[in-house]
């Protein structure tokens, strides 16, 4: 309710009604609110919560009197892992994989959502095809392409054999050889992602004002400028958006990687989630698994914050 | 009046021969009591063979009155982290759990003891080296349900050749014969592979804890051991090196698979069965397999012995390989109805429910059930399946050798096999990468307490 000028209430208290009506409509909408924020808290907040305090006590899962904070050993988790090999090698591994899938995924991505924006004919086919590896959960990819790249019965090596490019007794271990192992992973997990920014870059160009192009049409610019300066810059925020959604959903792979290579061999192959689940779950050091996850979520964070600075100053360009 | 007592002797002679009959079957056991009303929950292995077992859990319904539910099938390995999430949540609400003896010490805080819940009678059917290694600080936390135990596996066509067995003997100075050490192994596999006999010359599984315990077996049989008195790391000895040595040469000179170190069970009994592999360690469980003609191409083309003993450098206390281990039952410490879970593991243990499990080509942990399968197969057509038994009961009975009955095994062993893939991949020298991993071990045990 809004007092106006002609209220018989007179303009200082028609003024404190309003001041009154404003902290009543404030807190309304917090109170309807209240039940869902009390809900995420109990749900989200709680459990991260008790994992950080969990971080700093040398917590391991079938020791119950281990879950003990003390001061004097609080920082011990975070400092052996910042002292610990295979902590930063896992994490290279994960920023190679990271950068290369998600960097291979968009520029294959683009590629798709320009072709499939120019298709006349069947079209919502070929979109449906496209979201197919969507359907497909990540342990099943993994084992699908585990199966491919298997050395001994695998699909690839028997292709290979049967067009006279390797011999049965030189059969490639594509699982095992260095840089093999990852490139059969970044495939697997490529094959997996595409469906998902494609979606996204054809929304983004079937979005773009035709003006622009007929304008650049009738200035004479060839297929490719019209890309290169107009869709291209013109399509940033959509594309900062897929590389975000993408590189949080590619940094937390855990499923096509346990299965196709367990991180291995000899660490080859080892991520951040994969190192996590060993040292929580298999090794039953919930604590120090607990303090990985805190520093891979500080850094995912960060990485999100560069990325939304970079789609903020992209719309402003805009 | 003679006729009555005629057929008061036909009665007799029918009751005493149906009751010898009814002895001489294998028996069931734990339906002596009435659980009427009682909900028994089980979380157990599941998977292909393992799950024939439960198809008798009607038969213990029906004379108990109680009802079972399986509430987890899962693999061993997800077991075990489905058990350590139970168990440190205190969500472990069943009454009947999938155990093994190289899982069990991590677990023993949150297990019954089930001594108390035994008689000896039931007891001494069981393989005492099997109890043996189910028993920590004195409690039995363990009802072994089967065993298995690696003997070596070889291609019979390879030793029947003559012209191979010359060749050999020119190569080599010595006669062609079943291996019976890993030097020996190490020379037939090498010259199988050089000269085209065959595709390879051996397997292992090359990940995980199947790594660890292939390296533990053939450090054991050349005389080492993983530990020393005080629990500080000794594999990074004289021997150890050896062993990891040899296996990165096998690995460079393509005697073993290029895959080998993505390799588990399966993998490494695919090779095996596609015939491309002269010699292995492998479990018995697998022998139906690998003699469905249908399935392998080496069905009725290999052959069995005990297994080996390890490198000469282990000098007199070399001994039989024989990592071994049980699947079996345990009652967790929070289970609604233990004696209710006692009496379901009885059932599920005894003569009769094991012996069924045994036809399936599972090795049996009870003694009576040995000479049932063994008497069963004193006809077979294969004499191997009778060949078969009779080695594996020796390996059960005398070379069963479980790995350190620590809870730190599987920690160990994550620690352990990166650093041994390092090596056979050729990353790393054998002194450097088991040094490495005997200092990260050392560090895990200390935090544990052990020193």
């Amino acid at each position: 309710m809004v007092a106006n000028s002609n209220s018989p209430l007179g303009k200082g208290a028609a003024a404190r009604l309003v001041e009154v009506s404003r902290i009543e409509a404030g807190f309304f909408p917090f109170a309807l609110i209240l039940p869902a924020v009390i809900l995420i808290l109990l749900v989200v907040g709680f459990p991260l919560l008790y994992s950080l305090y969990v971080s700093f006590t040398p917590y391991e899962l079938l020791k119950p009197n281990s879950l003990n904070f003390t001061v004097a050993r609080a920082l011990r988790n975070y400092q052996k892992l910042l002292n610990d090999d295979i902590f930063w090698r896992s994490l290279l591994n994960t920023i190679v994989f990271l950068a290369v899938t998600v960097n291979l995924s968009y520029v294959l991505s683009m590629a798709l959502s320009q072709l499939l924006a120019r298709v006349t004919v069947g079209q919502s086919v070929l979109r449906t095809l496209l979201m197919v590896p969507m359907m497909f959960a990540p342990i099943l990819v993994g084992m699908q392409f585990r199966w491919f790249f298997n050395a001994n019965v695998g699909l690839v090596n028997n292709f290979l054999i049967s067009v006279g490019l390797i011999q049965e007794q030189g059969q490639i271990a594509w699982l095992v050889d260095v840089p093999l192992g990852m490139i059969t992973i970044i495939i697997a997990s490529i094959w997996m992602n595409i469906p998902v920014m494609t979606i996204i870059l054809l929304a983004g160009t079937l979005s773009l004002p035709t003006e622009t192009f007929e304008a650049a049409e009738v200035d004479g610019a060839s297929g490719w400028q019209k890309f290169r300066f107009i869709t291209f810059p013109l399509l940033a925020p959509f594309s900062y958006i897929a590389l975000t959604i993408m590189s949080l959903d590619i940094a937390r792979a855990f499923d096509i990687v346990r299965i196709m290579t367990d991180g291995g061999p000899a660490r080859r192959t080892e991520m951040l989630w994969t190192y996590i689940t060993r040292l929580a779950i298999e090794d039953t050091k919930f604590g120090l698994g607990s303090a990985m996850s805190w520093i891979t979520v500080f850094l995912s964070v960060l990485f999100t914050l560069y990325f939304f600075r970079q789609l903020v100053k992209a719309r402003i360009v805009r | 009046m003679l006729r009555k007592l005629f057929l008061t002797l036909v009665m007799l002679a029918l009751v005493s021969a149906f009751a010898v009959s009814a002895q001489d079957e294998a028996q069931y056991a734990g339906l002596d009591m009435d659980l009427s009303g009682i909900n028994i929950k089980m979380a157990n292995i599941g998977g292909g063979q393992y799950e024939v077992m439960y198809d008798a859990i009607s038969i213990f319904e029906e004379a108990t009155g109680a009802t079972v539910e399986i509430v987890a099938l899962l693999d061993g390995f997800s077991m075990d982290q489905k058990l350590k999430v139970d168990f440190a949540t205190g969500a472990a609400d069943y009454d009947v759990a999938w155990d093994h003896t190289s899982f069990v010490a991590q677990y023993t805080p949150f297990l019954l003891p089930l001594q108390d819940y035994f008689s000896e009678d039931e007891l001494a059917p069981f393989s005492p080296a099997i109890l043996d290694a189910a028993t920590i600080d004195g409690n039995l936390y363990l009802i072994p349900r089967h065993a298995d135990v690696s003997p070596i596996h070889y291609r019979k066509d390879l030793y029947e050749d003559e012209a191979i067995a010359a060749a050999y003997m020119d190569a080599t100075g010595e006669a062609l014969t079943v291996p019976t050490t890993l030097e020996q192994i190490d020379r037939q596999a090498r010259f199988f592979v050089e000269n085209g006999h065959s595709t390879l010359g051996y397997t292992l599984a090359g990940k995980e804890e199947a790594l660890t315990g292939r390296f533990y077996e053939m450090h054991f049989a050349s005389g080492g051991s993983l530990f020393d008195e005080n629990y500080e790391p000794a594999f990074n000895d004289e021997i150890g090196v050896a062993v990891a040595e040899l296996l990165a040469s096998w690995y460079a000179d393509g005697v073993i698979p290029s895959d080998t170190t993505s390799l588990l069970w399966d993998g490494v009994a695919q090779y095996f069965c596609n015939n491309d592999v002269a010699i292995k360690l492998e479990w018995y469980g697998w022998y139906a397999y690998f003699q469905d003609a249908d399935s392998c191409a080496v069905a009725g083309n290999f052959g069995l012995a005990r297994g080996f003993t390890g490198l000469s450098v282990g000098g007199d206390a070399v001994r039989p390989s024989g990592w071994a281990g049980a699947h079996a039952f345990s009652v967790p410490a929070t289970a609604p109805n233990p004696q209710a879970g006692v009496q379901l593991i009885k059932f599920l243990s005894s003569e009769r429910v094991a012996y069924e499990e045994a036809l399936l080509g599972f090795l049996p942990t009870r003694g009576d059930v040995w000479d049932r399968v063994i008497a069963d197969a004193s006809d077979a057509e294969n004499p191997l399946d009778r060949e078969r038994l009779e080695l594996a009961r020796i390996q059960v009975g005398e070379d069963f050798k479980t790995p350190p009955l620590i809870a730190e095994w599987i920690p160990f062993s994550n620690i352990f096999y990166p650093h041994l893939q390092a090596i056979i991949l050729g990353d790393v020298g054998a002194q450097e990468g088991l040094d490495a991993a005997a200092a990260e071990t050392r560090e895990m045990m200390a935090d544990a307490g052990y020193y």
